[in-house]
């Protein structure tokens, strides 16, 4: 049995290093969008290459001209030399780096550094927990943080400063009097 | 006294209707703001032996927002006096009962626990939602200013807002859109 599983792993592994290869026989790897579509009683399946949404819209650090260099050049990303102050809840921002089902988009297509992953990746959470993105959720979801079960369906905020805090302490009430 | 003079006098000495929305707010924050109001500390005038606090108003309580999973790890203590009477009850537990106790709760421990705390919580008033009765509405003169912003869900914003704002994240060449 066990080794039927391993085998069916195998074959799995198979399947996805075909999916990102990165010797091509077609000149040039872009940005592509799978189309399936019967024509009389075949079906054809097209990846067609897509300009990306994204290109004419982008802001970098190298453009705006009043920025201020960044402390340590040699170890930023674009999130980094850009310095931006972002909240769990500029959603706005956020949803760039997350699939249509929510998910945080890996390292390897975000391109970001280790540490502003994780902060992004983090915020990311932040922000589903709280609600925020609720049309980039899976299929299943109910798209209303009302819905929620017990604890989960009442509003909830987030502190960034403790994304990178061992120990997140204890909120204290304790009033001054 | 002459006409203007007794009018400053009663306008210094009758209590004003203050309005402070509870949406996305902490209450353990708020209670500090809605404080002042109540015991008069935001008037010149203050002193504790003078009873020139206002009345505020909350809406909305049912919209709190607490930090982090506080919802669940913080518990509110009640004893009944019997042995065994001792109960816990979690802050999530304690607004799906009553979705004003836990900014009443906050007030309260915000207060200084002295003679005159439960009548300045008695111009306390806390509505769950939007809804106000009409007489009591009409008294509400001033707005106490929100703590935190209220965030703005990503399906309440138009969609081609959403997809005209600049962007930061460039896919890769060979992404395979989703």
């Amino acid at each position: 049995m066990s080794f039927l599983t391993r085998a069916s792993c195998l074959a799995k592994n198979a399947i996805l290093s075909t999916f990102v290869r990165s010797i091509s026989t077609t000149n040039q790897l872009r940005l592509k969008q799978i189309h399936e579509y019967k024509e009389g009683s075949t079906l054809i399946v097209e990846a067609t290459s897509v300009p990306s949404p994204n290109t004419e819209l982008l802001v970098r650090a190298e453009k705006i001209k009043d920025l201020t260099p960044a402390e340590k050049p040699e170890h930023t990303c674009y999130m980094c030399a850009l310095d931006l102050d972002v909240k769990h809840t500029d959603v706005l921002i956020l949803s760039q780096f997350v699939r249509s089902d929510g998910c945080m988009l890996p390292r390897r297509i975000t391109g970001l550094c280790r540490r502003q992953q994780k902060k992004i990746g983090k915020m990311v959470s932040m922000a589903q927990k709280a609600g925020l993105m609720i049309n980039l959720t899976p299929s299943y979801c109910k798209k209303d943080p009302k819905q929620r079960y017990a604890y989960k369906k009442f509003n909830t905020y987030f502190d960034e400063k403790t994304i990178f805090m061992r120990n997140i302490p204890k909120p204290v009430d304790r009033f001054k009097r | 006294m002459s006409a203007a003079k007794r009018v400053q006098q009663w306008a210094t000495f009758a209590r004003t209707w203050h309005i402070f929305d509870c949406k996305w707010q902490d209450p353990y924050q708020s209670a500090h703001v809605i404080k002042k109001y109540l015991m008069g500390m935001h008037k010149p005038i203050y002193h504790p032996m003078n009873d020139c606090g206002d009345v505020v108003l909350c809406i909305n309580s049912r919209e709190v927002a607490l930090r982090g999973d506080d919802w669940r790890q913080r518990a509110y203590f009640h004893h009944t006096g019997y042995p065994g009477g001792a109960t816990w009850t979690l802050a999530w537990e304690v607004h799906n009962k009553d979705p004003t106790m836990i900014i009443k709760k906050a007030v309260y421990r915000a207060l200084k626990g002295n003679l005159q705390r439960r009548h300045t919580m008695q111009r306390l008033l806390i509505y769950p939602g939007e809804e106000v009765p009409e007489d009591i509405m009409q008294n509400v003169t001033n707005q106490i200013r929100q703590f935190r912003p209220v965030p703005t869900r990503l399906d309440h914003i138009p969609e081609d807002e959403v997809k005209q704002f600049p962007k930061v994240m460039e896919y890769p060449e060979d992404y395979v859109l989703k």
